[in-house]
């Protein structure tokens, strides 16, 4: 099944930024986090962001994402600028197009793995959820544990269970914060393959924030943020 | 559509901390508000069925005039289905043989009484019998005292105006006989038919006509409205079992009480709730980011979370009635037991829509605010901690729930006064506390000193100063609702037992002529009985005032006293429970002025100096007032209007004595031999009044406890869902100092004194506001004067130091269980 969706422009480019600029003020003092940022990622790559702490690019994940507004500039998710929709138009297209991994796998403490794939499925209003939820599961190794929440379930299993989530609309677009940053290299890699997996499967655009040299190098492209700048290779 | 968070969440979220508690204060506020709902309807029915006893009905319809009750309220009252009777009273000579006596006479017909029994007796030495009827037509019953002062034997005849009566036995006492030691002439009681042969009533007479109504409450409603318009025109007085007297005090203190109460347990729970949803509110912060990151909208969440909360709500409000119904029926089981009434415990659906509102009110206006704002969530906080929006309680939300709470406690408590002082009080209180509470939090640094438990409760309480301030607060708050409570509990139960102690005198004896003083003593005595001390009477009207005509220059020229005769009496010092409020009280050998009564002087319009003529019989008296005295008339014992001193101004007018003396139910035949040999003092027997009015005060007293033990579970709830809401923080601290090597002793001191000391400070804080608060309610609602509790002044702020240290103890049983390791993944 696919979601198939009219969009602005058929042009080849996912994610389109333009000139972003964002600013915050944590305690009165404004705080430059990205300057006049500028890239693209075309339809079906995967893009990796690199750089030390602090240096923005968790910002620049959330604002590609659309969950939050950069101070100036323009981004267009999909053909759509997003910069410009409300929080909840923003909000709906994510329901629809959007997939997220985090580093600390956010899963929902009081519901099942089942159920926590089953969420977006239920939001998007898509028939068969329930089946689509546990073909996922057992896609992602996790057959025996639809039903345990996820304190009964280790870390790298946690992180299975958010990629089925993320993976159950099937996603036009992925984004993934640190998605191995809380587990161990062995499990890491078998959660960065079965990521790479799915993404080929499914064709869709992976963008992930890394501090993962190794993973970052299995991307279509890395970008470089120093001090808010990105630099391209 | 989010089927698994609408389901599986509500169920599973009921297993957080932070909804328990939340729950548990709306089903504790339900609960508290139906019980005492569902209670006090069936404690004002048993009482007032009780008290009617004491009007032989349950409404009486009194003629202002000397015509009798008109044909049509009858009439009326007949169709409505009400039980009537009809009586008369009026005052005559009594003749048989030569002798002569002024009596007042009762006439009533077959159905008096309609509440009540009349004591009776057949002969002086018969034992004493309790009837529901009154003496058949040709018959007449007279008081002991009348056998002696005619000097005649049951079954001889007296004559009443034109027609001849068989005395058929003697009337010892009557339900709705008042406590009126004007009453002098001794009673008899007869038939109502025979009162138009007797031909005493013409016009002009003195008599005074009664309807007695007895029946449903609401049957009971509507007749006083069909009526009203006649009571208004002032034809008729209308009077209800809960007018004036002991008992309708004693039943709207306690009903006053309870519906304080009341307020306060809601009060109480309004905090827990707050603090519990303002929790759950910062622990679903993480799950709503992500929600939005998965593309929720705002709107989706709030009716998410809505319906959650009015899932919720509903349980709780459910359970709380559940609590409700079995708990005020217990009472009222208990209170129909201790009446030995039949219990008629009836559940009306609708005697709980205030308990309905309060739980729509404090869900809606408490727990949602800070839910609410939930969708206000930035998305972001989902990749990193972003800073809390959520402050708690915003200046809008206060207003809107602040008004909210008022109405509901105006509601409940009826007084607008009374809710305007406690919310008053609680205002100056939370000035006060963050004074103090700040000057706390910045010294307490100085007692650094002592073991390294000591040391760490300390930084603590310094380091969390935010927190610390809070829980000061809320606890202090609670301390004081609890310790007001029971502040109020005591006093108002140490108010009644003054007021009628075990041993209250409950004869009394009236007319004693002073030649027989010794002999009654002496009988007195060979009884082992002790009498209150004597006081001697004299009959006067008030006639003038500064030597005018009291009735031209007197403020309220219709009051009653200026119409009828005073008793009037002299000596050496005024009743103990009387007090002056201005003036002195007579030095000894002083034999000029006078002592008024304090509503009478208001009424008549005079003050000090003012001088007051008298007359009794032929003699006319005069003296200025020395002293204005308050009197409190419900004590059941003898108290003037007039007093003078014991050589003033009625030394050496013709007097006879009062006196007063406890008589145990079980020695009542002492009082036939005292019947016959003093024929013609008057023995007003008012222990069934007391016993009655002490049963009524047990019973309230009940009440008042089982309320005060829910209001008290209130309290807890609000205890637990503060020290809960600072769990998770000291959680995480304890768990990075077990890791860090510190000992599970050190902790637990640690934790436990830091909250000793918060309980310890909080609870002297309470108590004295609550000191503050008892004295201004008791001003306006109970009368009385400031004075300091010392037991609840000592006791409960040990036992909120104990309480808290225990509590905090308990919160942290997780950090203490569990290794460092798995502690520190789980508060990831």
């Amino acid at each position: 099944m696919s979601i198939d969706r009219p969009t602005k422009n058929t042009d080849d480019c996912m994610i389109d930024i333009q000139s972003v600029n964002h600013q915050v003020t944590p305690g009165g003092q404004p705080l430059q986090i990205l300057q006049d940022v500028t890239l693209q990622i075309q339809r079906g790559q995967s893009a990796a962001i690199v750089g030390r702490s602090g240096s923005g690019k968790t910002t620049l994940l959330g604002l590609m994402a659309g969950l939050d507004v950069p101070s100036s500039g323009a981004i267009y998710l999909d053909g759509e600028q997003i910069n410009c929709l409300s929080e909840d138009e923003r909000a709906r297209l994510r329901a629809a197009r959007v997939g997220f991994v985090f580093q600390s796998f956010q899963l929902l403490p009081s519901l099942t793995a089942l159920e926590n794939v089953l969420l977006p499925l239920e939001l998007a209003g898509i028939d068969h959820a329930r089946q689509r939820a546990v073909d996922l599961l057992q896609q992602v190794g996790l057959a025996s544990r639809v039903n345990h929440t996820p304190r009964q379930l280790s870390g790298g299993e946690q992180q299975r269970v958010a990629i089925a989530r993320a993976f159950a609309v099937t996603p036009r677009v992925l984004f993934a914060d640190e998605p191995t940053g809380n587990l161990d290299s062995q499990t890491g890699a078998e959660i960065t393959d079965l990521l790479m997996t799915l993404n080929k499967q499914q064709g869709t655009t992976l963008v992930m924030v890394t501090h993962d040299d190794q993973l970052a190098a299995r991307c279509d492209r890395q970008f470089h943020i120093d001090a808010g700048r990105v630099q391209t290779q | 559509m989010i089927k698994a968070l609408q389901q599986t969440a509500i169920r599973r979220d009921l297993r957080l901390r932070q909804v328990k508690v939340m729950l548990a204060a709306v089903m504790i506020a339900v609960a508290t508000v139906a019980t005492i709902n569902l209670f006090a309807g069936h404690l004002q029915q048993t009482l007032l069925q009780s008290a009617s006893s004491f009007l032989a009905a349950d409404r009486q319809l009194i003629t202002r005039s000397t015509q009798p009750v008109a044909e049509q309220w009858q009439q009326a009252a007949s169709e409505m289905g009400l039980k009537t009777s009809e009586i008369s009273q009026f005052s005559t000579m009594l003749s048989a043989g030569g002798a002569f006596q002024l009596t007042s006479v009762k006439a009533v017909d077959g159905d008096y009484p309609l509440r009540g029994e009349i004591e009776w007796q057949s002969g002086l030495q018969a034992p004493r019998q309790m009837l529901q009827q009154g003496p058949a037509s040709g018959e007449i019953w007279l008081n002991p005292r009348l056998l002696g002062l005619l000097d005649i034997a049951i079954g001889e005849q007296v004559t009443i105006g034109e027609t001849e009566l068989t005395v058929s036995g003697l009337l010892l006492r009557e339900p709705d006989s008042s406590f009126n030691f004007s009453a002098f002439a001794p009673r008899a009681m007869m038939h109502f038919v025979d009162v138009a042969a007797t031909n005493v009533i013409q016009p002009g007479s003195r008599v005074r006509h009664k309807l007695l109504l007895a029946g449903d409450e609401n049957l009971l409603n509507d007749f006083e409205n069909t009526v009203q318009p006649a009571i208004d025109s002032g034809d008729y007085r209308w009077r209800d079992a809960r007018d004036g007297d002991t008992i309708g005090e004693s039943l709207n203190k306690a009903e006053n009480f309870l519906l304080l109460g009341g307020s306060l347990a809601v009060l109480l729970a309004v905090v827990a709730i707050a603090v519990a949803s303002r929790e759950y509110a910062l622990q679903q912060r993480d799950t709503v980011a992500l929600l939005k990151t998965l593309g929720l909208t705002s709107s989706a969440i709030r009716r998410l979370y809505a319906t959650r909360l009015l899932l919720w709500g509903v349980l709780a409000t459910l359970a709380g009635l559940l609590i409700a119904v079995p708990f005020a029926w217990f009472l009222s089981a208990m209170t129909a037991q201790l009446m030995a009434q039949p219990l008629e415990f009836s559940l009306q659906i609708w005697t709980l829509w205030p308990a309905l509102l309060t739980a729509l009110l404090v869900l809606f206006a408490f727990a949602l605010p800070p839910i609410d704002r939930l969708r206000k969530t930035p998305a972001m906080q989902v990749l990193r901690s972003l800073p809390q929006l959520d402050k708690g309680f915003l200046v809008k939300d206060s207003v809107v729930s602040g008004l909210l709470v008022f109405g509901l406690l105006w509601l409940f408590a009826g007084e607008l006064k009374l809710v305007l002082s406690l919310l008053a009080g609680l205002s100056v209180l939370m000035v006060v506390l963050l004074v103090f509470g700040w000057l706390f939090v910045s010294s307490v640094r100085s007692f650094k000193g002592g073991s390294t438990a000591w040391r760490s409760a300390i930084v603590a309480l310094h380091r969390h100063k935010r927190a610390t301030l809070s829980q000061l607060a809320v606890f202090a708050m609670t301390m004081m609702l609890a310790a007001t409570l029971v502040l109020v509990r005591s006093s108002l139960l140490a108010d009644w037992q003054a007021q009628l102690p075990e041993d209250a005198p409950n004869h009394f004896l009236v007319n004693i002529a002073p030649e027989t003083v010794d002999d009654v003593d002496t009988f007195l005595s060979s009884e082992q009985l002790q009498r209150s001390p004597l006081y001697p009477m004299v009959r006067g009207r008030l006639t003038a005032i500064n030597d005018q005509p009291a009735k031209e220059v007197a403020l309220n020229p219709d009051d009653d006293e200026l119409r009828r005769e005073l008793n009037l009496t002299a000596a050496a010092s005024y009743p103990d429970d009387n007090k002056i409020i201005a003036g002195q009280w007579f030095s000894e050998g002083d034999n000029e002025g006078l002592s008024i009564e304090q509503s009478l002087a208001e009424s008549l319009g005079v003050t000090l100096g003012d001088k007051l003529g008298f007359t009794a019989g032929s003699d006319t008296f005069s003296a200025r007032v020395t002293s204005i005295r308050s009197v409190q008339w419900d004590n059941m014992q003898p108290n003037f209007y007039i007093m003078f001193p014991e050589n003033g101004a009625i030394k050496d007018l013709p007097t006879t004595y009062l006196s007063s003396f406890y008589l145990d139910p079980v020695d009542k035949s002492v009082l036939n031999d005292f019947i016959l040999q003093f024929p013609t003092v008057s023995v007003l027997e008012i222990d069934h009044i007391i016993e009655r009015i002490q049963d009524i005060i047990q019973q309230v007293t009940q009440a008042v406890e089982a309320i005060l033990l829910l209001i008290l579970l209130a309290a807890l709830a609000v205890m637990v869902a503060v020290v809960s809401a600072t769990m998770s923080e000291r959680q995480r601290e304890g768990a990075l100092l077990r890791t860090l090597g510190a000992q599970q002793s050190l902790l637990v001191k640690a934790t436990m004194l830091e909250f000793a000391l918060i309980g310890l400070v909080a609870g002297i804080l309470g108590v004295l506001a609550a000191e503050v608060t008892v004295w201004a309610l008791q001003y306006r609602m109970f009368g009385g004067e400031f004075r300091w509790h010392w037991p609840v002044l000592i006791i409960m702020p040990l036992l909120s130091s104990i309480l808290l240290s225990l509590l905090g103890r308990w919160q942290l049983r997780p950090v203490l269980t569990v290794s460092p390791m798995l502690l520190l993944r789980r508060l990831e």
